[in-house]
């Protein structure tokens, strides 16, 4: 295995540098797939039939809670990877962990909000509208479920084996993965819940 | 303390933040359906911009041509299936 030291530590091999592309590779099909997802919900956001319309079941504060703390984990996980990258173990600990904390408070708004759909009569099976709005924001939200736990699994990798070209590179794959789900969620944030609501 | 906070990415944040406050706009003043979507079009654009150069490190090593090159590849495509999809099915074309 040969290591270049003038790269970061994630990018020192060969294959770890190969392993980064792929991944490229598989957030462009992502963009794909939620591109499909969007021009659904774009098709049927006014087929609302006999349920509610996205203005009546909207509400602002949920969504801006899940902005703010989507925004910040998206923050904190690259201060992890920079503290990473200057060798401080611990503080990119403790930058992940909050970073997975924010994931899963996001994840408790998104529950919270779903439920108060269902509530006020807006299920999956509801109408073209319901239907395709939480087929969007569930695709995104079993994403960001599936990164907390990859995010954590990472961190007791962290803890038990250190910062190698392995565990780095698979740290820095999560990062993507991570920023990838934010940006995600800024399209949701604008031109679901906003245009929604306008 | 400070040399974990780089102002790069500090200030990535900040900007990121203030663009939300420019989408937010929309729904807290009055205004038409062509200028609110001209604003959440700009400021969603630039916000993902912004997470991919400057938190994803896309452009750093000397794959930044295959990796954006890629990442253009899935844009368009994304572009192609929302916008073709209005365009038949909405838009009536």
């Amino acid at each position: 295995m040969k290591i270049d030291n003038s790269l970061p530590l994630e990018y020192s091999t060969e294959e770890n540098s190969l392993k980064i592309l792929g991944f490229w590779i598989f957030l462009g099909a992502e963009i794909m797939l939620f591109a499909t997802l969007f021009a659904t919900y774009f098709t049927l956001e006014n087929r609302t039939g006999s349920g509610p319309t996205g203005a009546e079941i909207f509400q602002i504060t949920p969504v801006l809670f899940e902005t703010i703390l989507l925004l910040t984990s998206s923050f904190t996980v690259g201060l992890g990877i920079h503290a990473m990258r200057i060798g401080k173990q611990k503080a990119m600990i403790t930058f992940f962990s909050i970073t997975l904390l924010l994931g899963l408070a996001f994840l408790g708004v998104e529950i919270f909000e779903f439920v108060t759909y269902v509530h006020e009569g807006a299920g999956i099976q509801t109408s073209a509208f319901t239907a395709a709005l939480l087929t969007t924001l569930g695709t995104h939200g079993v994403h960001v479920t599936l990164g907390f736990f990859w995010g954590l699994f990472i961190i007791l990798q962290i803890k038990k084996r250190g910062l190698t070209p392995q565990t780095t590179n698979k740290a820095f794959i999560f990062s993507l993965y991570w920023h990838f789900l934010d940006v995600v969620w800024i399209f949701i944030f604008s031109f679901i819940y906003l245009k929604g609501m306008m | 303390m400070s040399q974990l906070f780089p102002a790069k990415q500090v200030l990535g944040f900040v900007f990121s933040l203030l663009l939300t406050t420019v989408a937010l706009t929309v729904y807290f003043l009055d205004m038409s359906f062509t200028a609110g979507m001209t604003i959440l079009l700009v400021t969603a654009f630039i916000q993902a911009g912004l997470q991919l150069v400057v938190f994803m490190h896309a452009g750093e090593t000397k794959d930044k041509g295959a990796i954006y090159t890629n990442v253009f590849y899935g844009l368009i495509i994304a572009l192609v299936t929302v916008f073709g999809t209005l365009l038949a099915m909405i838009w009536d074309m």
